[in-house]
């Protein structure tokens, strides 16, 4: 484990370390990195991996204990506009945001020690395993089973809409381990290595042209049992223990401010804000997304006052998801004919790529939770509405 | 310490809607030219509303926005007829930050405890969101101004006592004070969707004494363009009231109206878009909260008409939209005269359009947004 001085960030005055975090960022992240239109690959982004866990940066949200920076709410929704402001990638951080904290909370003490550690170091990446062909809004109706056989878990089955499996060492799972228990009541959480015989992984080229995902298969895959978290068959409650700024940051008003920004060049270089109706219509798309970041701004209150979030934070993921696809559609558009030709290109003294931030728009809206789930939810558990 | 007020203040407000007015009282006063009740009014002035944007030193609160937008929404939930904005902030507003230190130590402490009602009079043209159209006539004579010319859409003629006026003389523009039976002004009522009034009030060389004269130049105005703004997000924070009410009233009838064997609102078309209309609501909260802590920071003119801008195409296209929606979830009883979503509706239709729509707003957001930033 690399020597992390334990420096106590929370302590720091907001705008010191907002400062102290800019200036990082600013002076070592890698420039051609900056607000990309998709999703970054591990071969891309190891180097700045490297830079923050030399810093001791990489996990911002973990405890000292554990080599993370241990920051406060407060201090977290800091550092991540920061990272937004910047336009700085997110890497296949999921062993950061959410099964490093899931093992911690439920993990065995052999498991945190043998997995925390190589996980901060970019030793062991992790990807989700949980969507599947025939559970993805109905998540619980998932059927890769786990059955236990002497003193290990045969895995057999099929995750897809795995987020950069291909770049990936292992994969934490959730697995049925009781067919005869209703939906939620019989699953389990796994963490697998990918390289364990009888896993096969296939990217999928996504309408952008990438391959950011991919299907995962599992033909009697044998893994020893110590890979369970939790209890048996209580898979759901670990799951489902996440953290509230990363819910927050999901809604985020930072995200489409590079788009609005080349819009608004655009636009002024092609002489747009003459026309009436494209003047209203950029005008009112601008608004929401100020008045999301006035929205986003009481939930971030809330989460430094100490308070939980809500299920009524879900409006903020709708309206910042579709906010932004609203700006993609009018910047496509802007474009008129240049708007359907890919890749960047110069238009009137401005580069500009119409088509990436369309595409990389489309998905936000179904991914953590679509936002007809998150109507759903707000529909049952603010507004209290009959099922 | 604001927060203080505030609880204070929602306190009352609720106690108020709840024993001071009622529904039948909202219906018996549509269409009546008088518009409101002065005991009501009266009763207003003495826990200190009406004089809540006005100065301690002239027998106000001298609170902010931010406190007087408690009040506002509160009258509008329960739709309380009374001209609450259009005297108390727009009026009482210009006046307070005018120039003429005798005039206002006169008039303000009669506003503010309700013994006399203000309305200012400045638009004539539809659509207009400053001064910069204003072209009645303020011709000098020796004691003062005669005025010529027409006002519209004045909100809370009717009753009124006194208007303040903005009229422009060759040196700028004038707020002037006339009471409403001085001669050469004429008073014509339209009649609108939520059962009040605008006045057309029409000056016929109508004599301003120079002593009655609040503020010339700079100074009117500054004091004009300041009452417009903060009136503007105060009838927000009305249209924030009336869509939270529409809101609610919608929810409610969606758990109880049964069809086809189950309530309406077990249904997943109804309730997303219930869930639509409280993203609306929750982002007009949230903008309304931050507006009005900016607007209360008192930011320079370029800045504060941005904000205000901001608050009204906002809480306009959220409030119109609950309430239309209010109908639809309704149902055809909605649509009924007897049934109060309709009111709402109307409400929210006046406020929208009062001071300015949402398009107007969003362009005069465009216009000072893209300067600022180019």
């Amino acid at each position: 484990m690399a020597a992390v001085p334990a420096i106590d960030y929370n302590a720091m005055r907001d705008e010191d370390f907002r400062h102290q975090v800019r200036s990082f960022f600013e002076t070592n992240y890698p420039e051609q990195l900056r607000f990309l239109p998709r999703r970054v690959r591990m071969s891309e982004i190891s180097g700045w991996w490297n830079t923050l866990y030399e810093k001791g940066w990489i996990a911002p949200n973990w405890p000292h204990e554990w080599g993370g920076m241990g920051l406060e709410a407060g201090k977290m929704v800091i550092f991540l506009e920061e990272m937004e402001r910047h336009g700085i990638a997110r890497p296949a951080d999921q062993g950061i945001t959410q099964v490093g904290p899931i093992i911690m909370k439920y993990g065995t003490q052999a498991q945190k020690d043998h997995y925390l550690p190589r996980t901060r170091s970019g030793e062991i990446i992790w990807c989700q395993g949980y969507s599947e062909p025939n559970a993805g809004s109905d998540l619980a109706n998932l059927q890769t089973s786990a059955v236990i056989e002497g003193d290990v878990f045969i895995v057999n089955g099929q995750k897809i809409w795995t987020t950069l499996a291909h770049d990936s060492t292992h994969i934490y799972l959730l697995v049925r381990t009781d067919k005869e228990a209703k939906k939620q009541k019989g699953i389990s959480f796994l963490l697998v290595d990918l390289q364990t015989s009888g896993i096969t992984i296939r990217p999928i080229r996504n309408i952008a042209g990438h391959e950011e995902f991919c299907e995962v298969f599992f033909d009697d895959v044998r893994v020893p049992r110590d890979v369970l978290v939790g209890k048996m068959n209580e898979g759901w409650t670990v799951a489902k223990a996440l953290l509230g700024f990363e819910r927050l940051n999901i809604g985020s008003p930072r995200r489409p401010q590079y788009a609005l920004m080349r819009l608004e060049m655009l636009a002024r270089a092609k002489g747009l804000f003459a026309d009436t109706g494209f003047l209203d219509r950029f005008i009112a798309i601008k608004l929401d997304l100020e008045d999301l970041a006035a929205l986003y701004g009481r939930y971030v209150e809330q989460v430094k006052r100490g308070e939980p979030l809500g299920q009524d934070v879900s409006s903020l993921k709708i309206w910042a998801m579709e906010a932004w696809q609203r700006l993609t559609e009018l910047l496509v558009e802007a474009g008129a004919e240049d708007g359907v030709i890919e890749g960047a290109h110069d238009i009137a003294g401005v580069e500009i790529d119409f088509l990436s931030p369309f595409y990389y728009a489309r998905p936000a809206t179904i991914y953590g939770g679509s936002s007809e789930i998150q109507r759903n939810i707000l529909s049952k558990y603010v507004l209290e509405l009959p099922s | 310490m604001p927060s203080e007020h505030a609880a204070l203040l929602k306190d009352s407000v609720t106690d108020f809607v709840t024993r001071g007015t009622d529904m039948a009282r909202v219906r018996a006063l549509r269409g009546d030219p008088q518009e409101y009740d002065r005991a009501v009014w009266r009763q207003m002035g003495e826990l200190g509303w009406l004089g809540i944007a006005i100065p301690e030193t002239y027998g106000g609160m001298g609170l902010g926005l931010t406190e007087t937008a408690i009040v506002a929404e509160g009258l509008a939930r329960a739709l309380v007829p009374e001209p609450f904005t259009a005297c108390a902030v727009l009026a009482a507003g210009a006046l307070a930050a005018s120039e003429n230190e005798a005039l206002k130590g006169d008039l303000l402490p009669a506003i503010a405890s309700g013994s006399r009602v203000a309305a200012l009079a400045w638009q004539e043209q539809a659509g207009a969101l400053d001064a910069a159209h204003i072209a009645l006539r303020a011709t000098p004579f020796e004691g003062g101004y005669r005025l010529t010319g027409t006002k519209r859409y004045v909100t809370g003629a009717a009753g009124a006592d006194v208007y303040l006026v903005a009229a422009r003389s060759d040196a700028g523009l004038v707020l002037a004070c006339l009471d409403r039976g001085a001669s050469g002004i004429s008073v014509d009522l339209e009649p609108l969707a939520d059962g009040r009034h605008f006045g057309t009030i029409t000056f016929e060389d109508a004599v301003v004494p120079r002593e009655r004269v609040a503020a010339s130049g700079s100074a009117a105005l500054g004091a004009l363009s300041r009452a417009l703004d903060h009136a503007t997000a105060i009838a927000s924070a009305e249209l924030y009231g009336v869509m939270s009410r529409a809101l609610e009233m919608s929810v409610d009838y969606m758990k109880t109206r049964v069809q086809f064997g189950r309530p309406i609102g077990s249904f997943q078309a109804l309730q997303h878009r219930a869930v639509d209309l409280y993203i609306q609501q929750q982002l007009a909260a949230a903008v309304l909260s931050e507006g009005l802590r900016e607007l209360d920071e008192k930011p320079a003119p370029q800045k504060r008409a941005a904000i205000a801008s901001r608050l009204k195409a906002r809480c306009s296209d959220a409030g119109v939209r609950i309430g239309r929606e209010a109908i639809q979830i309704h149902g055809a009883i909605g649509f009924t005269d007897e049934y109060d979503a309709g009111l709402y509706l109307k409400r929210a239709l006046v406020l929208a359009a009062w001071l300015g729509n949402a398009t107007q707003h969003r362009r005069r957001y465009a216009a000072l947004a893209l300067q600022a930033e180019s």
